[in-house]
């Protein structure tokens, strides 16, 4: 009640307003739905929203951009004003000259096939004159940095590069307050540490910033106020400093990843004698090498991190044991017998980082069914399903189910499969800490169960609470 | 699709488009032979002076060889077979200069260049968004279908039903989802203002295109006139 | 912005152009494993229409708004002649045929399974563009083929392989797949995108 009374006061201070909002989505009941949310924004702040997955920190930027109530379905009540604009009076595209938006899947938030053409989208569709836009567009490249984007193909870019391109296209628009919900959900480190950069840009410049995130650690110099949020409430609000002192504790028991940077741990197991031997393997393509000699060993029980920058072919490694795609040269052993194209693919199996992918069936059950190795009872079927909580859903359409449940439906599937090996590919990309800590909790009871678990990632929390060793390939990491 | 490193010379794409639909006339027009010879030749030197000389010769071979198959394989061979061909050869050989035209655009112009040719010709936002949307998807499918094919080949997915099934279903769920996001990131950047939309890239008829068009003129009359 | 007005918006827009390309896309893979044996080529509309159902199917089901499938047509068509695969009378028959299949879901209003039903099997007409130029052009092709010094017999050959029948045959083999394609589309529907809650 203070805020609210605190913002009629000096309503006119304050760059957005979001008074006594309710919502909820259109068909859901308490996912990502809102309660009372009372946020004033000054010019020039920089504002994190934390929380659960689901909490409802989606929802506020889309009160902020005007996703909502022009684009999403649902019941809303009370009044957002941005800018002096009130957002549910306000055609979408009026919002959008003072509102840039960067979302959370790089794939999904490009138009057009070539680089150039994104960075002039936005400009375009607003009718400005043709040789403001071009100057627009290089003081972007300039500011950002980017002259490697420039002339390419969206398609050949990695999703660090497609997420840069994003944040530029919205910064060519100049917009007075930036949007950005789980920037970083899809990214590796360096390019979370180069978003970091262009957030401290912005922020120099005056802009306002609101960013949902649940990876912490690339804003701690960016960020004045931290608002924790909890099923649809404004439960607390940090300043800075308060929530940069928050003890590890606090933050596990708050749901949120870690505040610092975390480096990978260097206990680098160079005993040659595994189980799962990899001997100097090599890919090449057409014109060049992927990678190039690498080596590792592993033992059934044990989980073995795969660190590498983007670009240095860790899908290629996955693809290659997993008997994918043809080596060049060097080879793979398992029980200290060479493993051919076939073999791997036998013994293999993997979980993709879009589990979307690989879901075919019209039930979990007759997902099972469809990838069941001839020895497997329907008893054993039962048991996996009934151990990763799924049984109940065993007559639900995969698609209906949440993204864990997907992700252990897929890992299910690999078992009943008879697969030994199980490789994942990024596995807690987007997720928030509790889901995390069940993500790295089925790795272990995996490998306790006698599997071998190669995981690639960028996550170094993930990584040092999961992994047993790390390899590195493509030289080092940092 | 890259427009740093073109040789030769550049035609406007509405020059393309138009070219693609004289071709189309002058194809089925009733016309003397050495038309059709004459169109191939010009086609293929327009394809040279665009910069690309292999096509032009790969088109030209192919030409050849169709015109002797035509000549001299399918008199000799059986009444089947020749039922069996010769559809095939006399249509792809009345087809031959929109496939040229064709392998022109594809080669040399980018998408966004024939977007904004449809916008010049005040085609309304309704069929360009759609359009630009699906030439914008057509590499997503490749993607997405590569990391299908991997999931089937982890899994033993056996049948040839099966198999379309696990192909097309997966697609199109996630081209829901895709639709809500691309959607959402389209109408953030302004995609419904009214305004007209402006354009970095200047679209306008050189010379060259004036010389095509010409050409493409001259054969359509050719056409019509002689027999 | 009213999203239940009949008017199609941006997102309607999207759907409508990536379903497009879906189908484009296995319109062209059908092409292409079929292309090999060429009167098979000639029978391509019946069994796109046969496969493509699906795809249809769930187009109209989550874009309930005049000028979906319209779009989807021209588009397809556009394409294929863009890049000159096909000639401009496949455009005409695509146009024709999608207003004759958006005329249906605005009696059938939208939403009626039949009424889908017999649009689709309209809509899969348009691909018959694709080889009615041979009957379309007939004369002028044969009289050309004569003047090329092909042997009259070879001609009479050429015309005796694709009588007027085989082009009726293909015309109503490709309106009647279509009532099992779209079939098919809704099993699949049913199977997959109602029960995952999608539709």
């Amino acid at each position: 009640m203070i805020t609210y009374l605190d913002s009629l006061f000096k309503g006119g201070n304050f760059l957005i307003n979001i008074e006594q909002v309710n919502f909820s989505y259109q068909g859901e009941e308490t996912h990502g739905s809102l309660n009372q949310i009372n946020i004033h924004i000054k010019n020039g702040e920089c504002i994190l929203l934390c929380g659960k997955s689901g909490c409802g920190k989606t929802t506020i930027t889309k009160l902020i951009n005007g996703l909502i109530p022009h684009f999403n379905q649902g019941q809303l009540t009370g009044k957002t004003v941005v800018d002096g604009m009130i957002v549910a009076d306000t055609p979408m595209y009026q919002l959008s000259e003072k509102v840039g938006s960067v979302f959370q899947n790089p794939k999904s938030q490009f138009f057009n096939i070539d680089s150039d053409s994104e960075l002039a989208f936005g400009l375009e569709n607003n009718g400005i004159a043709p040789d403001i836009i071009r100057q627009q567009v290089n003081k972007t490249v300039h500011d950002l940095h980017i002259e490697n984007l420039l002339h390419r193909d969206i398609f050949t870019m990695s999703g660090g590069e497609k997420q840069t391109l994003a944040f530029a296209s919205v910064y060519a628009m100049n917009p007075e307050i930036y949007v950005l919900d789980e920037p970083s959900a899809n990214l590796d480190r360096a390019s979370t540490l180069t978003l970091g950069k262009q957030l401290k840009h912005i922020k120099s410049q005056g802009k306002s910033i609101i960013v949902a995130e649940h990876r912490l650690y690339y804003l701690t110099d960016i960020i004045d106020r931290a608002i924790f949020i909890v099923d649809g409430k404004i439960i607390k609000e940090y300043s800075r400093e308060e929530f940069l002192k928050l003890t590890d504790e606090e933050r596990h028991q708050m749901g949120l990843r870690t505040i610092y940077q975390k480096n990978p741990p260097y206990t680098i197991k160079s005993d040659i004698d595994g189980e799962l031997q990899v001997k100097n393997l090599s890919v090449k393509d057409k014109q060049h090498i992927i990678f190039d000699n690498v080596n590792f060993s592993v033992s059934s029980g044990e989980i073995l991190g795969i660190l590498g920058s983007n670009g240095t072919g860790k899908t290629t490694l996955m693809r290659c044991l997993a008997g994918l795609l043809k080596e060049h040269s060097g080879e793979v052993l398992h029980h200290g017998k060479k493993l051919s194209l076939k073999e791997r693919n036998a013994i293999c199996y993997m979980i993709m980082q879009d589990v979307n992918h690989q879901l075919f069936g019209e039930s979990v059950w007759s997902e099972c069914e469809l990838s069941r190795d001839e020895k497997i009872t329907d008893t054993e079927i039962e048991n996996s399903l009934t151990f990763f909580d799924l049984l109940d859903f065993k007559d639900k359409h995969p698609m209906a189910l949440s993204g864990g449940q997907k992700q252990r439906l897929a890992i299910v599937t690999g078992i009943v499969a008879g697969k030994k090996i199980l490789i994942f590919d990024e596995p807690t990309s987007g997720l928030d800490y509790d889901h995390m800590c069940i993500v790295s909790q089925t790795l272990k009871d995996l490998a306790k169960q006698g599997h071998i678990i190669l995981v690639v990632t960028h996550d170094m929390e993930f990584l040092e609470m999961t992994c047993n060793q790390v390899v590195q390939i493509g030289g080092n990491y940092f | 699709m890259n427009e740093t490193n073109s040789k030769g010379i550049r035609l406007d794409p509405r020059t393309e488009l138009l070219l693609l639909i004289i071709a189309n006339v002058v194809a089925f027009t009733y016309s003397a032979q050495w038309i059709e010879f004459a169109v191939i030749g010009i086609l293929a030197l327009l394809l040279i002076c665009c910069g690309c000389i292999k096509s032009a010769l790969k088109w030209i071979v192919f030409f050849i060889c169709l015109v002797g198959i035509q000549y001299y394989v399918i008199p000799i061979l059986p009444k089947i077979l020749v039922i069996m061909f010769s559809v095939l050869t006399v249509y792809i050989r009345k087809l031959f200069p929109c496939l040229m035209i064709g392998a022109l655009i594809l080669k040399t112009t980018p998408v966004r260049f024939l977007i904004i040719s449809l916008r010049k010709w005040h085609i309304p936002q309704k069929m360009i968004i759609p359009l630009s949307i699906t030439l914008r998807y057509f590499p997503a499918i490749k993607e997405e279908q590569r990391h299908i094919r991997d999931a089937m080949k982890l899994r033993k997915i056996r049948g040839f039903s099966r198999k379309l099934e696990c192909m097309v279903v997966p697609m199109l769920m996630s081209a829901t989802g895709t639709a809500d996001e691309l959607s959402a990131a389209a109408i953030t950047r302004g995609i419904e203002n009214p305004i007209e939309k402006t354009c970095i890239v200047d679209l306008r008829f050189h010379i060259q295109d004036y010389i095509c068009l010409i050409v493409g003129c001259i054969f359509i009359i050719a056409a019509n006139i002689t027999y | 912005m009213n999203q239940k007005s009949n008017k199609l918006q941006v997102k309607d827009l999207v759907t409508i152009g990536i379903f497009s390309a879906i189908y484009f896309v296995i319109n062209l893979v059908v092409m292409i494993s079929g292309g090999i044996t060429p009167l098979l080529w000639i029978f391509m509309p019946p069994i796109l229409s046969l496969v493509c159902g699906v795809i249809y199917m769930l187009l109209v089901a989550k874009v309930q708004k005049t000028g979906a499938v319209l779009i989807m047509g021209l588009i397809t068509g556009i394409i294929y002649v863009a890049t000159g695969q096909f000639t401009l009378v496949l455009l005409v028959t695509f146009g024709l045929a999608c207003i004759v299949a958006e005329i249906i879901r605005k009696i059938t209003g939208y939403n009626n399974f039949k009424g889908n039903l017999l649009g689709y099997a309209f809509f899969s007409l348009g691909m018959v563009g694709s080889p009615l130029p041979i009957w379309l052009f007939r004369d002028s092709f044969s009289q050309q083929m004569v003047t090329q010094g092909m042997p009259a017999d070879y001609v009479a050959t050429m015309n005796a392989a694709t009588p007027v029948r085989v082009l009726v045959v293909m015309v109503v083999a490709t309106f009647l797949l279509a009532f099992v394609g779209g079939l098919i589309g809704k099993a699949l529907l049913k199977k997959h995108f109602e029960k995952a809650g999608m539709v």
